[in-house]
């Protein structure tokens, strides 16, 4: 699109932004100038701290207290930077809306979704609460929620994630706005509702003449919708220009890394057969693990059913050395299973065979010494550590624990383990804290090494990962998982990173399987219908599947 | 989970609750330094009567003064202040032990020992802590040691409470799962993993508590049932004095003084320890 006649609806120029803390500034933003155009769907795209945030916050004067600005944004001929608070309230949410990242923690809870939505009509216009809440209605319709007239007297509580945040759109663009920042909108959502979401603001984009700034670090999320992409890096913009020349043919070094490190990226792996002749190390059988529901006062006069089935009769195996991708969204009963066969959860019903136990029937110190053979690497790197202790010290706990190693023979094992999964020893006595998550990461699986078990359970441990890490932490992975000759569980909700990793793939829904195979046929012949909508809400780079380019990438 | 990268960027103000924690502990330190060393550098015996000197204002030879019996005001507070800070930490730290294991077995392990044990609390808590107290010690029969098996037959309700609400939470964090997951023994993770997280608004509470078992000290000596005469206790000499106040004001000011100072220090740590560890009050 040609925009070169067109005045720049937001341009922003030299802006920066230092957040002092103990009378030190840290700078989050460094001199940075861009424009938005009207029409415009800008994406930005970075890591954790590169400053991707602070920029869109600084636009609309959301910034904390602790943070200094200098430079420029000029809006309608005014200076944002500059203007005083009682003014910008009046630009906020009628000029300019912004929408979070997570819709539960940004929306009222005691307030009706109608009162939210009607309030800054209220505000701005004026106008009475009736005329609020038609108009209310109105944009619950432009953003598709079903029955929007009995919606509106919903609370935030009685919608899903997808309706709550299309109730947060809808609250920001009621009083039309001209630009909407949308940071992370879809981040906590899951991909199929993330898909919907994405094509409701590229509606809207159309229908009322919205610019559109996302803000996210998932480039397939922002190269699907956007038309324009900055790439920032440590609060400064490493590149700029249309989707299609950035994806294509990136220019700066970072960039390429961060299209390398999408996941699915990769050749698939190839992996020997050898496996299906391989003995079975486990054999879930009919699992079903309930959990209370919290009961109302009807269902208790009715003595209706209170639990429900988080799995319900899943039955699957796992053959020695073979990995097995559990995927499927949140609440579909994936970590429930996973958390299952190391004996974290109590199943209600069925059976798990492992090495030839049934992990349903072990109890005490049964248990515990069956938790040599099944560990498992949790999905936060930061919050399975104990704060207080320093990693070295949790490596070498369970080996002191299960009584394998006097405490001076497991020092030596840790730094052994350490460099095993390409840490320097020295980090052993850091804490947690001072580690970056990618390094935490590291040492959760280290300490799942260290009682050397057979099966490896790995719990959506990339999600909480910035891409670039996410793709070291997988190399890591692959490498161990041959020279160790683990077997693994990867439960998981990307199905990119499934594609690339796993010999076979279960996906889950409503706690069963529907579908169950090889990954090569599963997720490039989807026989069930949920499946084949699962793939196609992935986001992509280039509309298509995604191209293999070599695996060895910086 | 943030990308904005702030939090990360404000790092907490290294001196928050310095001050307090500074001052508390000054005024505690000097207390403690009195209580040890005071009554063998002023050399005077706390309990010598005389009737000859009775009621004098502070003066040279008696610089706090004398009392209804002649005794030196200043070796008694000195003296008592062993007395009284013996009685905080040994009114605090039973119950709050007692406290501590009940609530976290009751909060960690959950089911029926949490319901046994937290109806034992709810019947304890539903008489007031001062009748309690006295209702025990009472039928104990007076004095200090009664007082502190009272103090700890009572006091650990508040701790069990607290601590038994933390470890609810930390049952479920994710580090604790992985502890369950990596085979530790079930004690093992209780008091090495979880223990350690949960003991921060512990200590907050255990400071103001010692202010509380001060002030319960003091009403029991008022009422006969504490420390006994003629054991110089700051509470007591308060008491004993009260009958004099018009005829010399010396009399209870100056123990009133000597405990509100050390009630201060318990307090001042006390917020201190709750801005440095981050626990509301």
């Amino acid at each position: 699109m040609s925009t070169s006649t067109v005045a720049p609806l937001v341009s922003i120029r030299n802006l920066s932004v230092d957040i002092v803390a103990a009378g030190s500034a840290v700078p989050a933003v460094r001199n940075v100038s861009f424009d938005i155009m009207p029409g415009d769907i800008l994406g930005i795209v970075g890591e954790s701290g590169s400053g991707k945030s602070v920029t869109c916050r600084a636009v609309l004067g959301l910034l904390p207290a602790a943070a200094r600005l200098s430079g420029q944004i000029l809006f309608q001929g005014k200076d944002l930077a500059t203007m005083a608070e009682s003014e910008m309230e009046k630009i906020r949410g009628r000029d300019i809306s912004m929408i979070f990242q997570n819709p539960s923690s940004h929306l009222d809870p005691i307030m009706k979704i109608g009162a939210q939505i009607g309030e800054p009509l209220r505000q701005h216009q004026g106008i009475s609460a009736s005329k609020a809440r038609a108009a209310g209605i109105r944009v619950l319709e432009d953003v598709r929620i079903a029955e929007p007239e009995r919606r509106i007297d919903s609370y935030p509580h009685q919608l899903s994630g997808g309706m709550k945040q299309r109730a947060m759109i809808a609250a920001a663009i009621s009083c039309g706005a001209r630009l909407l920042l949308a940071d992370e909108p879809t981040t906590a959502l899951d991909v199929t509702v993330q898909a919907r979401i994405l094509e409701l603001l590229k509606g809207l984009k159309e229908s009322r003449q919205l610019s559109i700034v996302l803000v996210s670090h998932d480039l397939g999320v922002i190269a699907q919708l956007c038309n324009r992409i900055m790439v920032m890096r440590r609060g400064e913009i490493v590149e700029q220009g249309e989707t299609s020349t950035i994806v294509a043919d990136p220019q700066h070094e970072y960039t390429r890394l961060l299209i390398a490190s999408q996941p699915g990226r990769r050749q698939p792996a190839v992996r020997s057969t050898a496996t299906h002749a391989a003995p079975i190390l486990l054999a879930v059988r009919n699992l079903v693990v309930s959990f209370p529901r919290p009961a109302g006062i009807r269902e208790t006069l009715t003595r209706s059913d209170r639990t429900f089935r988080a799995v319900d009769e899943v039955s699957f195996e796992v053959r020695s050395g073979e990995s097995l991708a559990i995927v499927g969204e949140s609440g579909s009963g994936k970590s429930t299973i996973a958390r299952s066969i190391i004996g974290l959860i109590r199943p209600s019903g069925g059976t798990l065979h492992c090495d030839g136990q049934d992990v349903t029937a072990l109890t005490g110190d049964a248990l515990r010494r069956f938790r040599r053979s099944a560990q498992m690497i949790f999905q936060s790197p930061y919050d399975s550590l104990n704060p207080r202790l320093a990693v070295g010290e949790a490596i070498a706990e369970p080996m002191i624990q299960h009584g394998l190693m006097t405490p001076k023979a497991a020092r030596h094992r840790v730094g052994e383990l350490m460099e095993m999964v390409e840490l320097s020893p020295d980090l052993a006595r850091r804490r947690p804290h001072e580690l970056s998550g990618g390094q935490c990461q590291r040492i959760g699986i280290a300490r799942a090494l260290a009682l050397s078990p057979r099966l490896l359970i790995a719990d959506e441990i990339t999600s909480a990962l910035d891409v670039t890490i996410q793709a070291q932490i997988l190399d890591l992975l692959r490498r161990l998982r041959d020279s160790q000759r683990l077997t693994m569980i990867y439960v998981s909700h990307d199905l990119a990173v499934v594609r690339t990793f796993c010999d076979r793939v279960a996906v889950m829904k409503g706690g069963r399987i529907v579908e169950m195979g090889e990954v090569s046929d599963v997720l490039g012949q989807p026989k069930e219908a949920y499946t084949q909508e699962l793939l196609a809400s992935v986001p992509k780079l280039f509309g298509a599947d995604p191209v293999p380019v070599e695996p060895q990438h910086a | 989970m943030s990308h904005l990268g702030l939090s990360t960027a404000v790092p907490r103000a290294r001196s928050r609750g310095s001050i307090e924690i500074s001052i508390g502990g000054s005024l505690l330190s000097a207390w403690l330094f009195l209580a040890i060393f005071g009554p063998s550098i002023l050399g005077v015996d706390p309990n010598q009567i005389d009737l000859v000197a009775i009621l004098q204002p502070p003066h040279a030879d008696h610089w706090l003064g004398t009392d209804q019996l002649g005794r030196d005001a200043l070796a008694r507070i000195l003296m008592g202040a062993r007395i009284d800070i013996l009685m905080s930490v040994l009114g605090v730290l039973p119950p709050l032990i007692i406290g501590v294991v009940v609530g976290l077995v009751s909060g960690y392990f959950g089911g029926w020992i949490d319901s046994i044990l937290m109806r034992l609390v709810d019947i304890t808590v539903a008489f007031p802590f001062l009748v309690l107290v006295i209702a025990i010690v009472g039928m104990l029969g007076p004095g200090l040691d009664n007082f502190f098996v009272a103090l700890a037959l009572v006091g650990w309700v508040s701790y069990a409470r607290l601590i038994r609400a933390r470890g609810l939470v930390l049952r479920e964090a994710e580090f604790i799962q992985a502890a369950r997951g990596l085979g530790y023994p079930p004690l093992y993770i209780l008091f090495r993993h979880v223990m350690p997280k949960a003991l921060s608004p512990i200590a907050v509470y255990a400071m103001s508590d010692a202010v509380m078992v001060m002030l319960a000290g003091a009403s029991l000596g008022f009422v006969g049932l504490g420390v006994q005469p003629p054991t110089p206790e700051w509470g007591v000499m308060i008491a004993d004095g009260q009958p004099f106040v018009t005829m010399g004001w010396w009399i209870c000011l100056f123990p009133g003084m000597a405990a509100a100072s050390l009630g201060l220090g318990f307090l001042l740590l006390s917020d201190g320890l709750a801005g440095r560890l981050g626990v509301r009050k």
